[in-house]
């Protein structure tokens, strides 16, 4: 259907005041030939939406709308005209009129190229169709039968869905399994409570939308979300279930105590780890292992193997409460008997803090300090810590002495290996900011081309950003809950465990409508592969941070749909061009910046591109003119879905262009990495090396084409990024291309 | 308005002038407090130190049962430390029923037993909460127009029953409002809540030239001319103590310290011989003369 | 080895006394050591003195003077973020050390304070002042000299009257509330 253009400009807002009004009307008329162009004062509001809504359904047949006015992230509810109207909003408000000085000619040609642009991407754009896998199954798939499984599956199972649950043990129950009892999960906060795991695998395996296989593990997984399908070998039998989103709750393992000589381990029988304690207690009676006897007096070392640069840097997060929790066995047995915790610090927040003065008042006796030698005395084991409350060296000589062992992920037991074959020559260094550590752990088995298990970022934990979306992984529909996601206790992984049990269903629920997954949820573009350009160089397959695209049996690539999330890295990698999404391409960018207009040289009004991130550049740009942040006016911004989709071609168009700089504004990478899709802004920067070489062949500074890092927090930070850029631009003179 | 008087062993000794002043007070506002009948010392706070908190507290509660028996209305208690045991022990009655119980069953050896059914006041709760600020503005007769007043509330005043009752427990500002009230300024004061070193006269009495040193010096500074209290404690700390402190620390206050009820009765132009100043020990004349007395 | 050995245990005996429960709920802040207006005259903070308990250093912390230098003015029971009603925890202390025999002068302070005050249910504060300086011997009468101006201005403004007070006609009730407390005390601990 040809497109047919309403252009509709806001008013509202100062934007009237500030701006000359026809000169934009006049960019979308006059050069553009829009058939309809409207203004309004207050186009958000009843009367502006009905003025739109008018030209849709009646004789002006507007079929794609252009509303010039706020940023395209406010009102996205009132200027959805539904998913057969495409919407275009052109920023005249807060990159504008908001940052700029009012009636000035400077600030009008912003808003003249802003209109520019936005004409050429919505002509350059097609509406997108979904895509929309055949056989899609709803089903969920919980790897691991703890409590944070058999809370995930259960969660899901109550929400309508089906769920296939493997456990690896033959029963159900893991970790928790064998604890003697509990912390509350609800008042009274100071008392522990029966252990309630079997009436949890009771519920589980009475449930009729959970299928249970024990004694299982996943052989293979191949498809992606919505596709999923899962060889599982349960004692050698081998089953195939098909599923739609996978939560991964394999849980943690004890560190490895045998490495803990100095606290003793293994030196005396006497010295045991807190899971050897907690099979004590279950059983029935804690005696000392040498010989016996009922212990009269226990110590419990924390951080044994944690927060510890030897062994494991991070705090393992459940063992204060795990020892607060284990004292008051001691106490349970014998109130006479002595309790004394060694530690760090006692990290027993929130409602825990009931359980710390429960113990307290029980007479457990807390040292804060560390463990500097573990020592045989009389008959008892004697541990000697420096006590920093008291200032000394001080010993506590016990029948017994419990080590409070960190977790390990399970995730983190495997040889490990590179997802990217990192080579010699050109593109090593790319190839080696693409690779990803994948451990073998044996859990997933994916049979992806980028490795069989989750990329991990630190420490064996899958990689997932703990902050801005976690149990999320860099393998879409794959959701780590638990232990196996980060440290925690009982009560953060209950919560765990229902929220990647709602990741999973979102998934689902989206992939069966062929739309994204967060970030871009209800994204309905993805990936278009002109196959008969592709040169095999494997940029695409290699660079993809969500292991989206396989190869075939003839090495082309051989994209998963389903798995993509639509940020657009391997269109930015492909050096063929081939790759593009509907109202997303190399070619539509680039028509978008050949269309803003570069004034001649001796106009003296420099022009500066910049590509900014849609995650958090853009919020902190709009952030700055919300709050009237003014910066020069020499600034054309182009939104990019993340700057690993940035071609390079766009940069060799900017300067041939005319334009004097380009600047790309991107998320902070490296280890706290905030970039949404993983690499994105990584791979800009690398990309943005090699130009580097290039320009200084055409003559052209290399310094004319920057990146910074800026994170929503940034947006005080934009006018002096942007004019000290523009300053050291003026330096530098005018782009010697601009008159060719 | 009526009310079971507790006046405490001090009101007829080292706290004469308070003793003297209240009735004065007592009187002029129709408090209708009358003595319990046959009241016994509380211990103050010294007395568990050598029996135990129970034994004081239970000793201490045979007040509050003749005081329910003879049934005059609430406690009001002048002393703060008198105030602290009384209301604290009533507090224990209210809110530990296993106290309660304990409690009675040693009052009954006297044949006495407590309902829990009064409440404990303290003189500046019922002054500025029962009498109000308006009322006491309406009795002014002599506003203390220009005086400078330290306000020393003192710790076991607000802090008697230990969490937030009638006045703020770390920043007090009730006694501030009282006499504001009669038109005096209250000037920012520090100390308003800090211990003066309460009954280590005779024990470590560096202790009180420390902490009733702080005090003076805080009052000073503060820039009053007098320094308000509602407790005995306090006041013969910072009265009797002054010249001492001076000696000692090498200061030179003069620093004239009033019971709250005699600053009331200058306000209120009862007269000058029923307010006990004959007992205060640093004289009390630059202030009075100020108001004509 | 030489450390400092902790016994936990040997702290029981305190912990069991009337409020002596309530120092096990220490976490070591500090609040009321830099809270406490007569810290800078005690051996040890409260906090310290708490720390002690739990090593079982039970005869350091009945040497020390600090529940003698408590004066109940409450600041850091109402500022403990635990809630510790500390200045009951010292009247459990100093009970504890008067029984054991002390000769704390607060000790003997408190005791004539309690005789005067079961001679006539009400206290005779310059009987009760003349009583401590017998009692307390040699020393405290030089002390006494030396507070003499005190003495005579508090004489002078007639605030210690030389008669005592009425005597409680009830005293006989006073005698028996407390014996059967004592008593309550004892099965209760």
């Amino acid at each position: 259907m040809a497109k047919k253009i309403g252009v509709y400009v806001c008013t509202g807002c100062g934007i009237g005041d500030a701006l000359d009004i026809d000169k934009v009307t006049k960019v979308a008329e006059k050069e553009y030939k829009c058939p309809v162009v409207r203004t309004h004062a207050h186009l958000c509001g009843k009367e502006g939406v009905e003025l739109i809504k008018k030209d849709l359904e009646g004789e002006e047949g507007v079929n794609a709308v252009i509303v010039a006015g706020c940023s395209g992230r406010v009102n996205t509810d009132v200027f959805n005209f539904g998913p057969s109207v495409m919407v275009e909003r052109v920023n005249l408000r807060e990159h504008v009129v908001w940052c700029h000085p009012a009636n000035d000619e400077d600030t009008d040609m912003i808003a003249e190229d802003n209109m520019r642009m936005g004409i050429v991407k919505v002509q350059k754009s097609e509406l997108p169709e979904p895509y929309i896998e055949e056989g899609i199954v709803k089903t969920i798939l919980v790897v691991g039968g703890g409590l944070v499984g058999l809370t995930a599956a259960l969660e899901a199972a109550a929400a309508g869905y089906k769920v296939v649950l493997i456990e690896k043990e033959a029963s159900l129950g893991g970790w928790v399994a064998k604890q003697y009892k509990q912390v509350a999960l609800r008042p009274p906060y100071d008392e522990l409570r029966e252990n309630d795991i079997q009436d949890i695998i009771k519920q589980v395996e009475d449930n009729p939308n959970i299928t249970v296989y024990t004694s299982a593990k996943s052989e293979g997984i191949s498809g992606g979300p919505g596709i999923f399908e899962v060889t599982i070998n349960q004692n050698g039998n081998t089953v195939k279930e098909k599923v739609g989103a996978i939560v991964l709750a394999t849980g943690a393992k004890p560190y490895d105590a045998t490495k803990l000589a100095h606290l003793g381990f293994g030196r005396f029988q006497d010295v045991v780890t807190k899971d050897q304690f907690e099979e004590m207690a279950s059983s029935g009676k804690i005696t000392r292992p040498s010989d016996g006897k009922e212990v009269q007096s226990v110590t419990f070392i924390q951080c044994a193997g944690s927060r510890d640069p030897e062994h494991l840097p991070y705090c393992s997060a459940e063992c204060c409460v795990g020892s607060l929790r284990q004292a008051l066995y001691v106490k349970e047995q014998n109130p006479d008997a002595t309790a004394v915790i060694i530690y760090k610090d006692l990290r027993a927040a929130g409602q825990y803090e009931f359980l710390y003065k429960k113990a307290q008042s029980e007479g457990v006796v807390f040292i804060k300090g560390e463990v500097v030698g573990v020592n045989e005395a009389g008959g008892q084991v004697s541990v000697e810590a420096e006590d920093v409350v008291r200032g000394e060296t001080v010993q506590v000589d016990s029948d017994l002495v419990v080590l409070a062992t960190g977790m390990v992920p399970t995730t983190a037991f495997g040889e490990e290996e590179l997802t990217v074959e990192v080579k010699e020559g050109e593109e090593a260094e790319a190839a080696a900011a693409a690779a990803d550590t994948i451990i073998r752990s044996d859990i997933l088995n994916l049979q992806y081309r980028q490795g069989p298990e989750l990329p991990s970022l630190k420490y064996g934990f899958p990689d997932s950003h703990f902050i801005c979306f976690p149990y999320e992984s860099r393998r879409t529909g794959i959701y780590p809950a638990g232990t196996v996601r980060a440290p925690m206790d009982v009560r953060a992984a209950i919560d765990d465990a229902a929220g990647a049990a709602l990741k999973a269903i979102q998934c689902v629920e989206l992939t069966a409508k062929g739309a994204a997954v967060h970030p871009r949820a209800l994204d309905f573009s993805f990936p278009e592969f002109n196959l008969s350009r592709c040169t095999q160089c494997k940029r695409c397959t290699e660079e993809c941070p969500f292991g989206a695209i396989n190869e075939d049996e003839k090495t082309y690539p051989l994209p998963h749909p389903t798995r993509c999330r639509r940020c657009g890295t391997c269109m930015g990698a492909c050096p063929e061009r081939i790759i593009s999404f509907k109202n997303y391409s190399v070619g539509m960018i680039g028509s978008m910046l050949k269309n803003i207009e570069v004034p001649e040289e001796f106009e003296e009004k420099p022009r500066i591109l910049v590509f900014a991130c849609e995650n958090d550049a853009i919020p902190a740009l709009d952030i700055a003119g919300i709050n009237r942040l003014e910066y020069n006016p020499w600034i054309r911004i182009i939104p990019v879905r993340c700057l690993g989709s940035l071609n390079l071609i766009w940069i060799a168009d900017a300067m041939s262009n005319g334009f004097d700089g380009v600047m790309l504004l991107g998320c902070k990478h490296g280890d706290d990495y905030q970039c949404h899709f993983v690499k994105g802004s990584e791979l800009a920067e690398i990309r943005l090396s090699k130009i580097s070489e290039t320009l200084d062949r055409l003559r052209l500074e290399s310094e004319r084409v920057q990146m910074r890092q800026v994170s929503i927090m940034d947006y005080d930070q934009i006018p002096k990024i942007l004019d000290e850029f523009a300053e050291k631009l003026e330096e530098l003179g005018p782009n010697p291309m601009k008159d060719f | 308005m009526a009310y079971s008087f507790y006046p405490g062993c001090s009101m007829e000794a080292t706290g004469k002038a308070y003793g003297v002043s209240f009735e004065a007070i007592n009187k002029a506002l129709g408090l209708e407090a009358k003595d319990i009948p046959d009241w016994n010392c509380c211990g103050a706070t010294v007395v568990a130190n050598v029996i135990g908190d129970f034994p004081q507290q239970a000793i201490t509660a045979r007040n509050l049962a003749l005081a329910e028996k003879n049934g005059a209305g609430d406690i009001l208690v002048g002393c703060s430390s008198c105030f602290m045991n009384l209301a604290w022990v009533n507090e224990r009655f209210k809110t530990e029923p296993e106290f309660a119980q304990k409690c009675n069953e040693a009052l009954s050896a006297a044949g006495l037993q407590y309902n829990g059914t009064l409440r404990v006041r303290h003189l500046l709760d019922v002054l500025v909460n029962d009498i109000g600020l308006d009322e006491i503005k309406a009795r002014t007769i002599k506003p203390l127009e220009g005086l400078k007043v330290a306000c020393y509330s003192g710790c076991q005043t607000v802090r008697g029953v230990r969490r937030p009752d009638f006045d703020d427990v770390e920043r007090p500002k009730v006694l501030g409002q009282i006499v504001e009230a009669m038109g005096a300024t209250a000037v920012p004061f520090t100390h308003a809540a800090r211990c003066c070193g309460g009954s280590q006269q005779f024990t470590n009495v560096n202790m009180i030239y420390d902490l009733t040193g702080d005090v003076l010096e805080a009052a000073h500074q503060a820039g009053a001319d007098v320094i308000v209290t509602p407790c005995p404690m306090c006041h013969m700390n910072c009265d009797a103590y002054q010249k001492k402190i001076n000696q000692v620390k090498g200061r030179n206050y003069d620093m004239p310290v009033f019971f709250i009820t005699q600053l009331m009765g200058v306000a209120f132009d009862l007269k000058v011989k029923e307010l006990g100043f004959e007992h205060n020990i640093v004289s009390p004349q630059k202030i009075l003369k100020r108001f004509g007395l | 080895m030489c450390a400092f050995k902790y016994n936990p245990a040997a702290s029981r005996e305190v912990y069991n006394l009337e409020s002596g429960k309530y120092a096990q709920q220490c976490m070591q802040c500090g609040l009321c050591a830099v809270t406490c207006p007569a810290r800078h005259l005690m051996d040890y903070t409260p906090r310290q003195l708490f720390k002690m308990l739990f090593a079982g250093e039970v005869d350091k912390v009945l040497k020390a003077n600090t529940p003698w230098l408590c004066t109940s003015c409450c600041l850091c029971t109402v500022r403990c973020p635990r809630g510790i009603p500390i200045i009951d925890v010292m009247h459990s202390l100093k009970h504890y050390h008067f029984e054991k025999g002390t000769k704390a002068p607060v000790a003997t302070l408190s005791k004539v304070f309690f005789d005067s005050m079961m001679k006539r249910g009400r206290v005779f504060e310059l009987g009760m002042t003349n009583a401590y300086y017998m009692k307390s011997g040699f020393g405290a009468i030089k002390d006494a000299m030396k507070m003499q101006d005190v003495g005579m201005a508090m004489m002078k403004a007639k605030r210690l009257p030389l008669a005592p007070p009425k005597k409680v006609k009830g005293l006989g009730d006073v005698k028996k509330i407390y014996d059967k407390a004592v008593a309550l005390a004892k099965e209760g601990h």
